[in-house]
C-alpha cells in the first residue's frame, strides 16, 4: 500500500474477497461504499498512508450486507475487481465495474496495511526490503 | 501624394539642413512629451498617497509606473538623438554624395495582441479551499521604439489557468529592425502595503500573530528586498528607480524582446525569460511562454507607393500598340486602372501585374523614337514567363518609376515575411468604458450546471432550502453547529454519536479528541473507525459538548434531521427518532446517516450520494434516493472537485 509511485509495478499482499451481490428488487448491492479515483483529491482520503495515492478505497460497509459477510473491511484498497485493474481508475470507472448488472459475484483483490503487518510478524525476523 | 512620398523619402537624407531641422522639431516633441508624462507621474503618486481602496491604489501605482518607464524611454531617445545630431555634424563635412545610396526602408503598423500568458499552478493548489487566495495584481508593457503602451490591468489568483489582456497595441511607425519590449509587471496585491494603510487590516493581522509567511510578505513589502530586479543581473528592467510612494509597489516579473522573425499572421508561443523566484510576494507560476498574436503592416502593403500615368504594349497585338492606363503601385501588385478616377470610384482596374519577390524589373534600350526606356516587368506564372513592357511619357517619370520599384523591391526584403500577404490589424475600438467585471470567483463555481432531463423543478428546490432553514430555526444552534467548511460537518456530526457506543456525553467528551490526535485513526477495536479526515478539525469545546448533549437529550440525534436537506425529505425523517431504546442499532443507523454532510451547501450533500435513510424503513435497509435527486447530487458533485467522492455499490 505504501511506495505507490503510478506507472511503476507493484508489489502488494492482498487478499482475494468474493463477494455475492444481494438483490433488492431491481438492484443488485455489495453494502459498501467506495471512495478515491485518479479524478479525486487524494489528500482527502482518511484511509490512505501515501496522501498521493489515488487509489479506491472502502470507506464504508454496511453492517450486515453481503461485504460485510465476505470480510470486506473498512480501509481496504481494492486493487482489482473480477480481474480488472483499480489502481488507475477515475471514481466513476470504479464504480460502474463494481456495479455490473450482468455479474452477480465479484472478486476483489484488497490490500490492508494490517495484512502487511501479519506477514511481516509472521516472518519473525526477516525484513522485507 | 504619393509621389510626393516617393521624392520625399529621398529628400531627407539629402537635405542635412533639413534633417537638422527636423531633429530640433522632435527634440522639442520629445521634451514635451517628457513634460507631460512626469505631470503625469506627480499626479499618480498624489492619487497614490490619497487613496484608500486596494483597486485604486493598484491602479494608480500601475500609472506610475507607466509613466516612470515612459519618461525613462524618452529620456533615452532624447540622448540618442543628442548624439546622432553630433554625429551628422562630424560626417557632414566628410561625405555629401552618397546620400542617394542611404535607402530606407519603408516604415509599417506593428501590432501584437490577445497576449495570453498560462500559469502552472501545483495540482494542490487547485484543491486547497481553505487559506486565503493569493491574489497578484499584472499588467504588461509594451515597447517599441520610443513608445511605450500598457495593458490593462488583470488580478490573478490560483483559479486562473492563464493571464489573459484582451488589448490590441498598435504601433504606428516602426522600422523593420524593430525590437519590441514585453514586459509582465506584478504586484501582490492582498496584504497591507505600508504601516499607514487600513487599520482593520493590521489589527486582525497582529491578532492572529504574524505567522512565517505573513511576516516574509511584510517584510518583502516594507523593503525593496532580493526580489528587485537589480539583484537579478541580466535583464536591465526599464523601470527608474521610482519616487519612494507607500502603496502597492510593481515588480518585473518576466519580460521578452520581439523582432520582425516573430511575425507572423497567427498565434505563437514565445518564451518569457523570468526573474523573481518562489519567494518574492509578486511571484506566480509562470509556465515560461506566451502566447499573442504578432502582426505587421509595412506602409508598402497598405499605401500607395507610386502612382502615375504609364502606357503597358499590349501582348500578342500589334508591337506598337500601347494601352494608356494609370498605374497604382501598392502592395504585391501594380494596379493598372482605365482613368484616374477609378482609384477612387472603387472601380476594378483593367488589370493587375503581380509585383513580388520573383518579380524582374529591367529597363530595356531606349526606343529609337521617343528616346524613353522601357519598363519590363517578368513574372512567372505557372512555369510559363511573362513580361509586360510599360513606358511612360518622360525620361524623368521612367525614372522615378524606376526608382519606385526599386524601392518596393528593398522594402519587401526588409519586411520580409510581411509583405507576402497583408495581415490584418484590428484597431483597438474607441476606449469603452471598461465593464464591471464580476469578482473572478472560483473557475468551478461558474459553471452553469445544465443538467439533463431529471434536474428537479426550482419548486423542489426552494422546497428544500426552506426544510433547511426550518431545521436550522429549529434546532437553534446552527451557527455554532454548523461549521464553515462542508468537511468538518461530517466530522462533528459523526462524533456525536458514534465514538463510543455509550450515550453518556462525558466519555463522549473524552474518547473523541483522542481520535483527533492521530492523523488517521487505526482500525482498533475501541469505537468504528471515522471516515473522514480529522486533521482539519476545530478543537472541541466544552460548550459546544453541551449542546452535543443537549440536543441528545432532544431525541434529534445531533443532526439526524440534517439528512432531510440531502434525502427525499419523507416526514418519517422530520419526526424525532425515539430515544435510545434501541440503542446500538440507532446508534450504528445513525452513524450512517450522520455521515451525510450538512444541510449549507449543496456541494456537500454530494457525499451523502447515494447514503441510506435507515429511520426510514427497517426492511429495506438498503434503499437507495431517487434517481432524480442522485442524478442532481451526482452532477453537482462531479463538478465540484473539492470533495472527495464517495459511492455506494
Amino acid at each position: 500500500m505504501s511506495n505507490f509511485i503510478p506507472g511503476q509495478p507493484l508489489v502488494a499482499v492482498v487478499q482475494r474477497i468474493e463477494i455475492k451481490k444481494l438483490r433488492q428488487g431491481d438492484n443488485l448491492i455489495l453494502g459498501f461504499s467506495i471512495g478515491g479515483g485518479i479524478d479525486q483529491d487524494p489528500g482527502q482520503n482518511p484511509f490512505s498512508d501515501d496522501k498521493a495515492d489515488k487509489g479506491i478505497y472502502v470507506t464504508r460497509i454496511t453492517p450486515g450486507g453481503p461485504a460485510e459477510t465476505a470480510d470486506l473491511k473498512m480501509g481496504d484498497k481494492i486493487m482489482q475487481v473480477n480481474g480488472y485493474d483499480m489502481t488507475m481508475m477515475t471514481h466513476d470507472q470504479a464504480r460502474k465495474r463494481l456495479t455490473k448488472k450482468n455479474e452477480d459475484v465479484v472478486r476483489l483483490l484488497v490490500t490492508r496495511k494490517s495484512l502487511e503487518e501479519a506477514v511481516k510478524n509472521s516472518m519473525g525476523g526477516y525484513q522485507r526490503q | 501624394m504619393c509621389k510626393l512620398h516617393a521624392s520625399l523619402s529621398h529628400c531627407a537624407s539629402v537635405g542635412q539642413r533639413d534633417g537638422l531641422v527636423r531633429t530640433k522639431r522632435q527634440d522639442s516633441d520629445i521634451q514635451k512629451k517628457i513634460d507631460h508624462e512626469i505631470r503625469m507621474r506627480d499626479g499618480a503618486c498624489k492619487l497614490l498617497a490619497a487613496c484608500s481602496q486596494k483597486d485604486q491604489a493598484l491602479e494608480a501605482s500601475k500609472s506610475l509606473q507607466t509613466c516612470s518607464t515612459r519618461i525613462m524611454a524618452y529620456m533615452t531617445e532624447l540622448q540618442r538623438m543628442k548624439e546622432a545630431q553630433i554625429m551628422q555634424k562630424v560626417t557632414r563635412r566628410s561625405s555629401d554624395a552618397g546620400a542617394m545610396d542611404d535607402r530606407h526602408p519603408c516604415k509599417g503598423k506593428v501590432a501584437i495582441s490577445d497576449l495570453r500568458i498560462p500559469l502552472m499552478w501545483k495540482d494542490t493548489e487547485y484543491f486547497k479551499n481553505k487559506g486565503e487566495l493569493h491574489r497578484c495584481a499584472v499588467f504588461c508593457l509594451v515597447q517599441l521604439g520610443g513608445e511605450i503602451f500598457d495593458t490593462d490591468m488583470v488580478i490573478v489568483d490560483r483559479t486562473l489557468t492563464d493571464i489573459c489582456f484582451d488589448n490590441t497595441i498598435v504601433f504606428s511607425e516602426a522600422n523593420p529592425g524593430f525590437e519590441m519590449r514585453v514586459e509582465l509587471y506584478s504586484c501582490c496585491s492582498e496584504d497591507d502595503y505600508s504601516a499607514g494603510s487600513t487599520p482593520r487590516k493590521l489589527a486582525s493581522k497582529l491578532s492572529s500573530s504574524l505567522g512565517r509567511s505573513a511576516g516574509k510578505k511584510f517584510r518583502s513589502a516594507m523593503e525593496p528586498g532580493p526580489c528587485s530586479p537589480v539583484g537579478n543581473g541580466g535583464a536591465t528592467p526599464l523601470l527608474l528607480p521610482v519616487p519612494s510612494v507607500p502603496g502597492p509597489k510593481y515588480h518585473l516579473l518576466a519580460h521578452t524582446t520581439m523582432s520582425l522573425s516573430h511575425i507572423q499572421d497567427s498565434f505563437r508561443t514565445h518564451d518569457l525569460t523570468i526573474s523573481g523566484n518562489e519567494e518574492c510576494s509578486y511571484w506566480l507560476p509562470l509556465y515560461g511562454s506566451m502566447c499573442c498574436r504578432f502582426a505587421a503592416q509595412p506602409h508598402c502593403m497598405t499605401r500607395q507607393m507610386m502612382s502615375g500615368c504609364l502606357k503597358v504594349k499590349q501582348l500578342g497585338g500589334e508591337p506598337q500598340s500601347w494601352t494608356k492606363v494609370f498605374g497604382v503601385l501598392k502592395g504585391t501588385s501594380l494596379f493598372c486602372y482605365h482613368r484616374q478616377e477609378d482609384v477612387e470610384a472603387n472601380v476594378e482596374p483593367a488589370f493587375t501585374i503581380a509585383i513580388n519577390k520573383e518579380t524582374r524589373i529591367r529597363a530595356s534600350e531606349k526606343d529609337p523614337q521617343s528616346k524613353v526606356q522601357n519598363i519590363c516587368i517578368s513574372n512567372q506564372y505557372g512555369g510559363e514567363e511573362v513580361t509586360h513592357t510599360l513606358t511612360s511619357d518622360s525620361r524623368e517619370d521612367t525614372h522615378r518609376w524606376m526608382e519606385a520599384f526599386w524601392q518596393h523591391f528593398y522594402d519587401m526584403s526588409q519586411w520580409k515575411q510581411c509583405c507576402d500577404d497583408l495581415m490584418k490589424i484590428e484597431l483597438p475600438s474607441p476606449r469603452k468604458p471598461t465593464p464591471v467585471t464580476p469578482k473572478q470567483g472560483s473557475l468551478y463555481h461558474e459553471m452553469v450546471i445544465e443538467s439533463s432531463d431529471e434536474l428537479s423543478t426550482v419548486s423542489d428546490i426552494l422546497a428544500r432550502r426552506m426544510q433547511e432553514l426550518e431545521l436550522r430555526s429549529q434546532l437553534g444552534t446552527s451557527p455554532n453547529w454548523i461549521p464553515a467548511s462542508p468537511h468538518r460537518c461530517p466530522q462533528l456530526s459523526l462524533l456525536s454519536s458514534d465514538a463510543s457506543l455509550t450515550s453518556d456525553s462525558d466519555s463522549h467528551c473524552s474518547t473523541s479528541p483522542c481520535s483527533h490526535r492521530h492523523a488517521w485513526p487505526e482500525p482498533s477495536s475501541h469505537f468504528p473507525v471515522l471516515s473522514s479526515s480529522p486533521s482539519r478539525l476545530r478543537p472541541r469545546t466544552f460548550s459546544l459538548d453541551a449542546k452535543l448533549s443537549t440536543l441528545r437529550g432532544r431525541g434529534f440525534r445531533g443532526g439526524g434531521t440534517f439528512q432531510c436537506s440531502c434525502q427525499p425529505p419523507t416526514s418519517s425523517l422530520l419526526a424525532p427518532l425515539p430515544v435510545s431504546s434501541r440503542s446500538p442499532r440507532s446508534q450504528r443507523s445513525t452513524q450512517t446517516t450522520l455521515s451525510c454532510s450538512s444541510s449549507t451547501s449543496s456541494n456537500s450533500s454530494s457525499n451523502s450520494e447515494g447514503r441510506l435513510s435507515p429511520e426510514s424503513s427497517e426492511g429495506a435497509p438498503f434503499s437507495r434516493p431517487s434517481p432524480a435527486r442522485r442524478s442532481l447530487r451526482n452532477l453537482r458533485a462531479r463538478l465540484d472537485p473539492r470533495n472527495w467522492l464517495q459511492s455506494q455499490v
